[in-house]
């Protein structure tokens, strides 16, 4: 590695704070040192930090100055009218938890509604049955408004793509796509479904580029994650009053799972120096921690024992409710107890605070978070001296992902060529890329998130709390890979329901004299800023039809005369002529497929 | 190996039990006669998804706390009773009634009163700690049969690990790279475009991928295009199974019938894994129709298919079935049961020591269940699971399968 001196080179750029525009000085990302043009730098940044660049995207991102790109990028409030009218169709986004859970019914309480309403009886609910009770449950949807559950899973599941593909805040969708898979929740537990769309939007989306601990508590206290590992069942072994009586079917008692999974997958990491008896510890810390009870399956006996105290006594009696979270003394543990090393015996609420502040501001999970990001944004076995470096910028900034993220990007790891195009992309990533850069329409979703589940990914269903591991030998095997050939076929060929596109667009403005011509161009736009030479060679064979070239010179020499806009005429006609032609949009499938566009 | 791939590579087929059109039956036939050259061990998974009723599937129909707790589903023994007697103290459902022979001819074992140390009555905490093999550990990046695998230090073939499933099970996740295909007929490359043929496209992916500097990106190609050169030889399609053998129209059926062809093809098999789904009978479980019987037939009728195919291959496999749980002992208010602990497992293999139902149950009575409504577990499921690997597929390293696991083998394998 040579170090060169980066000359320092000051921009000029205007920053928005607020209502007052000022000067910055912004100093260049040092891509220089490692040898790269600006465009390939851009090509680098834009492709670690957007779900798939195009050529318009990197002659902006230039435009603008990559600098200013990022840091616009990382405020996140480009104005989107055209994102927000396609979210339009996604009513669940709009919705309180209590909203769902009412509005969106899980199958069991489907049927219990349909046998209590005499619409079937219970000895008719059966497999064999299954269109019937469709029927049925169409009529209950239209007179109630409800309907399943699984809808609310599939706009969860639609948003994100719609979202990944359309959106101008490009960053804010991967770090919310990263942070939500850092704190993973599973769609396929009946009693998290309903709340995993509620705990993208509530949870992850607004503290992407906040402060860590932020986070942290956000989701330690949305219903998604505190049913999901279990905590909202979590109480002391010597509880009193009401919490005694079975709150549900599962004995009641302390249950160790989101504590364990805190320290283990949100902070501190699996070697972070913690013991079992600090994982007992920090559960009993956190008994009491549960859901404010909602829609129309609240726990009953809940409900009524808090409408006994009444909203405005439940602070004196030292419960703590806001939003959908509930604070339940009377089920937490007493008596001192150690984690880490820190006593914790103040009591109720402030004890969960106070641990999940101490675990946010330890060395270990710096360092833990700090190697996550680099090994998402660089790649699978990131640079130590980056890891060392943004770890020291996480605990000094008090775990300021804005400020780790800007420190990532000026750090020289991420600029040398271990980092570039080395990341294999992930099913989700490969898919939206692709769509991205033939500019697909997207008309229904479910196809595309079909494939991707194909791939491997089945998105929000990622069952363990680890989320899906960010390393390329996981997404990439014997199996999958024929799924990716075959996508890029199906997709380039138009074969996939639910989406078009026009092979035109690819190469608007731009003339290919010869079919070898039109595949290096296709190339260029699919693979910007790489060497393709080899792979157009590869392909060009498939598609050397000789009648092919004598329509282009036809075309281009009718007239030399025209104008630029008869001159647009005929080469549309004439580019209509070649991408009808099937072999091209074949060829362009496997350029989808080839191992090239498999990274990022 | 090495040389039976270029024989491939060179257009060549494996003949041994190749449904192949233009080997004359008789040919085959013979071939199969022979006794097999290679001897390499075969083990086959089945999980059963939904966590199966065990006191259902194989009734202590004797006891009188199992009838009291179930007035809707319980079913008797004996002449022109439902279940079918297995050695008085325990019977068959009647939609295992295939198992009925390979039991008596003492190649069937029946591990009764199996399951996990971890109480979780989680279908996917509890399917996650089977597959992982560790019960009190949710972080285990691989599965016990991948580590398995690895263990065998065999060189690695494509099909050494064949899940007959759309992505890969917990059970293969690891190091070692296995194969997850829903159905074989579908591992192919998608069809060329106008006059670019398949086998250009092919050609040249196989190209694109071995000029590309990614070292994973191009071993993983040159397998899978093996795997899809192999596929295509083996003709999935036109298999025939073995003369007397039907396999049931059913995903099941049609994943171990495509793993049967697989055995007989000599491919270097030596783990597969299938599911068998729906288990989960929370309402209108039936007696001796319904759901439960419904999805008995299906897999007692599949795996029968499978091992009276196998022919002489009978002699290196085992089968073997497991759930992620019981159900409560008690029926619930719907005519079904609700999740519990313990289930039961069938395998099946020449060398098991059959006939026999191992177990350590006691009574039914309130005061021997666990928490007071479920069958025990009284057998570790990594017990049963080790025996296997040890004593059928000569893998001894339970440190390494089963870690914080110490405990002995029931010796139900001979």
């Amino acid at each position: 590695m040579r170090y060169l001196l980066n000359p320092l080179i000051f921009v000029f750029i205007f920053f928005n704070y607020g209502c007052f525009a000022q000067k910055q000085v912004v100093k260049k990302f040092p891509y220089a040192a490692s040898g790269l043009t600006e465009r390939q730098a851009a090509e680098h940044l834009l492709s670690k930090f957007t779900f798939g660049v195009r050529d318009k995207d990197i002659d902006a991102a230039i435009k603008m100055g990559l600098e200013n790109w990022f840091f616009t990028q990382l405020d996140g409030n480009i104005a989107d009218p055209d994102l927000d009218k396609r979210l339009s169709s996604f009513p669940g986004l709009k919705m309180s938890n209590k909203e769902l859970v009412n509005t969106y019914s899980l199958g069991a309480q489907l049927r219990k509604r349909a046998i209590d309403e005499g619409l079937v009886s219970k000895e008719d609910v059966t497999d064999e049955n299954k269109e019937k009770l469709r029927e049925i449950y169409r009529e209950l949807k239209l007179k109630h408004g409800v309907s399943s559950a699984k809808e609310l899973e599939n706009q969860t599941i639609h948003q994100k793509i719609v979202r990944a593909v359309y959106s101008q805040n490009q960053i804010h969708e991967i770090l919310t796509d990263f942070w939500f898979n850092h704190f993973n929740v599973f769609m396929g537990k009946n009693q998290t479904s309903r709340f995993v769309l509620s705990y993208e939007r509530d949870a992850i989306r607004p503290h992407v580029v906040g402060y860590f601990k932020d986070m942290l508590i956000s989701t330690a206290q949305s219903p998604a994650m505190l049913t999901y590992l279990d905590n909202f069942l979590s109480m002391a072994e010597n509880e009193d009053g009401f919490a005694k009586r079975k709150m549900n079917k599962k004995s009641s008692g302390l249950n160790e799972n989101y504590a364990r999974e805190i320290m283990e997958l949100h902070t501190l990491g699996v070697d972070g120096g913690y013991t079992q008896d600090d994982v007992r510890n920090a559960a009993k810390i956190l008994t009491g921690w549960t859901i404010y009870p909602m829609g129309d399956e609240a726990n009953n006996k809940l409900v009524k024992f808090l409408d006994r105290i009444g909203e405005d006594r439940l602070v004196s009696q030292g419960f703590v409710h806001h939003g959908d979270f509930l604070f339940v003394p009377n089920r937490h543990e007493k008596g001192q107890k150690i984690v880490l090393g820190v006593s914790y015996d103040q009591g109720g609420y402030d004890e969960g605070l106070q641990l999940l502040d101490n675990l946010a501001k330890h060395p270990s999970t710096a360092r833990f978070i700090c190697q996550k990001l680099a090994t998402r944004f660089t790649n699978d076995r990131p640079d130590e001296t980056l890891i060392k470096h943004l770890s020291e910028v996480f605990i000094h900034s008090g775990g300021n992902i804005r400020e780790v993220l800007s420190k990532l990007v000026y750090h020289e790891s991420f600029w040398n060529k271990n980092a570039i195009h080395q990341k294999i992309k992930s099913p989700f990533e490969y898919t939206i890329s692709a769509m991205r850069i033939l500019q697909v329409e997207i008309h229904n979703p479910a196809p595309i998130s079909n494939w991707i589940t194909k791939m491997g990914q089945k998105l929000y269903n990622y069952q363990a709390p680890t989320g899906f591991p960010d390393q390329g030998k996981y997404w990439i095997n014997t199996g999958s890979l024929l799924n990716r050939m075959n996508f890029g076929l199906d997709l380039a060929n138009g074969k996939i329901r639910g989406i078009s596109y026009d092979p035109e667009k690819l190469l608007q403005n731009q003339e290919p004299e010869s079919v070898e011509d039109a595949i290096f161009k296709i190339g260029k736009r699919l693979l910007p800023e790489r060497n393709i030479q080899s792979t157009v060679e590869r392909l060009t064979p498939l598609v050397s039809d000789p009648s092919f070239s004598e329509k282009v010179n036809k075309a281009a020499g009718t007239d030399q005369e025209k104008s630029d806009e008869g001159m647009d005429e005929v080469s549309h006609k004439n580019m209509a002529e070649i991408t009808e032609n099937s072999k091209i949009t074949h060829v362009l499938g496997m350029l989808i497929g080839s191992p090239e566009f498999q990274r990022k | 190996m090495e040389n039976r791939r270029l024989f491939l590579k060179k257009g060549g087929v494996a003949i041994l039990g190749l449904g192949i059109a233009g080997i004359p039956d008789f040919v085959r036939a013979a071939v199969l006669d022979q006794k097999r050259i290679s001897k390499n061990k075969i083990l086959i998974c089945i999980f059963q998804r939904g966590a199966m009723d065990g006191l259902m599937a194989v009734t202590p129909f004797n006891d009188i706390h199992l009838k009291n707790a179930r007035p809707g589903i319980f079913m008797e023994a004996g002449n022109g009773k439902p279940l079918i007697d297995l050695d008085n103290t325990f019977g068959l459902h009647p939609g295992f009634r295939d198992f009925e022979s390979v039991f008596r001819s003492k190649n069937l074992a029946v591990i009764h009163g199996m399951g996990s140390p971890n109480k979780t009555r989680s279908h996917f905490d509890a399917q996650d700690y089977m597959e992982n093999g560790t019960p009190f550990h949710k972080g285990t990046r691989d599965g016990w049969l991948n580590r398995l695998l690895n263990q065998k230090k065999l060189s690695h073939n494509t099909f050494s690990g064949v899940s007959l499933t759309s992505s890969l099970p917990k059970s293969f996740y690891g190091d070692f790279p296995c194969l997850a295909v829903r159905d074989f007929n579908d591992f192919k490359l998608k069809g060329g475009a106008g006059k670019i043929s398949l086998k250009q496209s092919a050609e040249s992916f196989e190209e694109l991928y071995d000029l590309t500097t990614d070292e994973l990106q191009k071993q993983t190609s040159k397998e899978s295009f093996e795997a899809i050169k192999m596929v295509e030889k083996l003709n999935f399609k036109n298999y025939s199974p073995s003369s007397g053998s039907k396999y049931p129209v059913s995903p099941l059926g049609t994943s171990l019938k495509q793993i049967a062809h697989l055995i007989k093809s000599d491919v270097g098999l030596e783990v597969a894994f299938a599911e068998s789904n729906g288990w989960d009978t929370h309402f209108n479980q039936g007696t001796d129709s319904g759901i439960f019987a419904r999805n008995a037939n299906d897999l007692s009728k599949s795996v029968m298919a499978l091992w009276n195919d196998l022919g002489t291959y009978q002699d290196d496999v085992v089968i073997m079935t497991m759930t992620e749980f019981g159900r409560t002992v008690k029926q619930n208010g719907t005519n079904g049961t609700d999740h519990g602990r313990a289930s039961c497992s069938f395998v099946i293999g020449k060398n098991i020591a059959g006939g026999k139902v191992y177990h350590k149950m006691s009574d039914l009575s309130a005061e021997n269940l666990e928490d007071g409504r479920d069958l025990p577990v009284t057998i570790d499921f990594r017990s049963v699971f080790n025996e296997v690997a040890e004593k059928h597929m000569k893998v001894s390293i339970p440190d390494i399968l089963f870690p914080d696991w110490h405990g002995g083998n029931l010796s139900f394998i001979t």
